[in-house]
């Protein structure tokens, strides 16, 4: 089973709960990161530039994460859309409270293509 | 059958039009590309499309149609029916190699179709194909559904061990899921075949990816990977090409890639636990792909409704 990219053996079963992928990310240094920019959009389509600042958040942690991950140069990454609806899924059940969150679960949910920079 | 203990016999099943060969081949050219594996793939639909971006050919000839022309299927050569990738994926690249077979098929409207699968699957035993050194996979690419016994060969007599279906979120990609997998839980005891995963490969319809992931935990497996549509991939196939050949930098590359370790690192494979018909519907319902019907519009026409 692959959560995030994560795997976990299959003996966990194909539900895997939300603490031990959170488990995963919890070494993750944010220190550095002030700012998530994602960019929403394809080339056929107008772009948008979406910030998200709020690092008390599963979603935070998971995106700096993904962005770090094999990315020695600190490049502008394309995001699987696969890690992204996972990380909005398991966000919209642990950040539920937080509605900064929430809004950009929305639009992780959707088809659009997203890229990720840090600040 | 001989072959090495590692080796691993992988199926791509799932209804007809779903983007099978197309899914399957970019999966493994990422897979011997970029983690290296040597793989033989068997092409098991009588359309033989299984492996033309791997050969850069519009089709190569099937081992049906060589034991037609030869006379019988004694007389084919291994080297007529098994064809080495090109480009990335040949033995004399670096890297991983792909070889290639196409099972082939009767004319339409005669004969079983599912004959060509059985025979070619004996004749490459024989042949000693799955001896090859270095071989780490065989994959099947198997049309439809599991409605013939020709058809469910490669999981029936356990030649295939692990079963990933390609899917999307339309009704009838999802019955064929469904129905593939009972197909799998039949043979399950015997053959010993497991489901290793679903893959969405995507039409983008709203919540795709919600729908197939309930449908693959409701079958007990796991959706292994979300594949999204790009037209990158057609670009590549009027090349007859992979994307991973093509473009192996752009996003599309990024996500077979991605599928590709997966399925290269895949422990859960599972015995299936199909569904309903009623609960299918229930599921499409409650996504709201389907709109609910009062039974008594049932059979009413829209000028009556």
């Amino acid at each position: 089973m692959f959560v995030l990219g994560f795997h976990f053996p299959a003996s966990m079963g194909n539900i895997i709960p939300d603490e031990l992928v959170a488990e995963k990310i919890a070494g993750v240094d944010i220190s550095d990161v002030k700012e998530i920019k994602l960019l929403m959009g394809t080339k056929d389509k107008d772009k948008e530039w979406l910030s998200y600042t709020n690092k008390d958040t599963f979603l935070f942690r998971a995106m700096v994460h993904y962005f770090k991950e094999e990315n020695p140069d600190k490049a502008q990454k394309y995001m699987i859309y696969m890690n992204r609806y996972q990380m909005s899924a398991i966000s919209k059940r642990v950040d539920a409270a937080d509605d900064e969150t929430m809004k950009l679960c929305h639009n992780l949910d959707s088809m659009e293509q997203f890229r990720i920079e840090v600040a | 059958m001989a072959g090495a203990a590692s080796l691993r016999q992988i199926a791509f099943y799932g209804k007809g039009g779903i983007g099978k060969s197309t899914t399957s081949q970019n999966t493994l050219a990422a897979m011997s590309h970029y983690f290296g594996k040597n793989i033989m793939i068997v092409g098991c639909d009588p359309k033989a499309d299984s492996t033309r971006l791997i050969l850069h050919e519009k089709a190569q000839d099937t081992i049906l149609s060589l034991a037609a022309e030869m006379g019988t299927i004694e007389d084919v050569e291994m080297e007529q029916a098994r064809l080495w990738g090109k480009g990335l994926f040949d033995r004399e690249t670096p890297g991983g190699w792909i070889n290639c077979t196409e099972s082939g098929g009767p004319e339409p409207g005669v004969g079983c179709a599912g004959r060509g699968v059985i025979t070619a699957i004996n004749f490459l035993e024989e042949e000693g194909a799955y001896d090859e050194d270095g071989l780490d996979f065989v994959s099947y690419d198997v049309l439809g559904d599991v409605v013939c016994g020709g058809f469910a060969m490669p999981i029936r007599e356990g030649k295939a061990q692990e079963i990933y279906i390609v899917m999307s979120g339309e009704m009838m990609a999802m019955y064929a899921a469904n129905n593939i997998s009972k197909g799998i839980l039949k043979y399950a005891n015997t053959g010993g075949v497991r489901l290793a995963g679903l893959i969405c490969n995507a039409r983008m319809t709203d919540k795709e990816y919600d729908l197939a992931l309930e449908l693959a935990q409701r079958l007990g497996t796991q959706l292994i990977h979300f594949v999204p549509r790009n037209n990158i991939v057609q670009h590549a196939e009027l090349r007859r090409m992979t994307v991973v050949e093509y473009s192996p930098y752009s996003d599309q590359a990024r996500e077979y890639k991605e599928l590709a370790r997966k399925i290269v690192y895949n422990d859960m494979k599972i015995i299936p636990t199909p569904i309903s018909m009623d609960e299918l519907e229930d599921l499409l319902l409650a996504f709201g792909l389907e709109d609910e019907v009062d039974e008594s519009q049932v059979g009413k026409a829209a000028h009556e409704a």
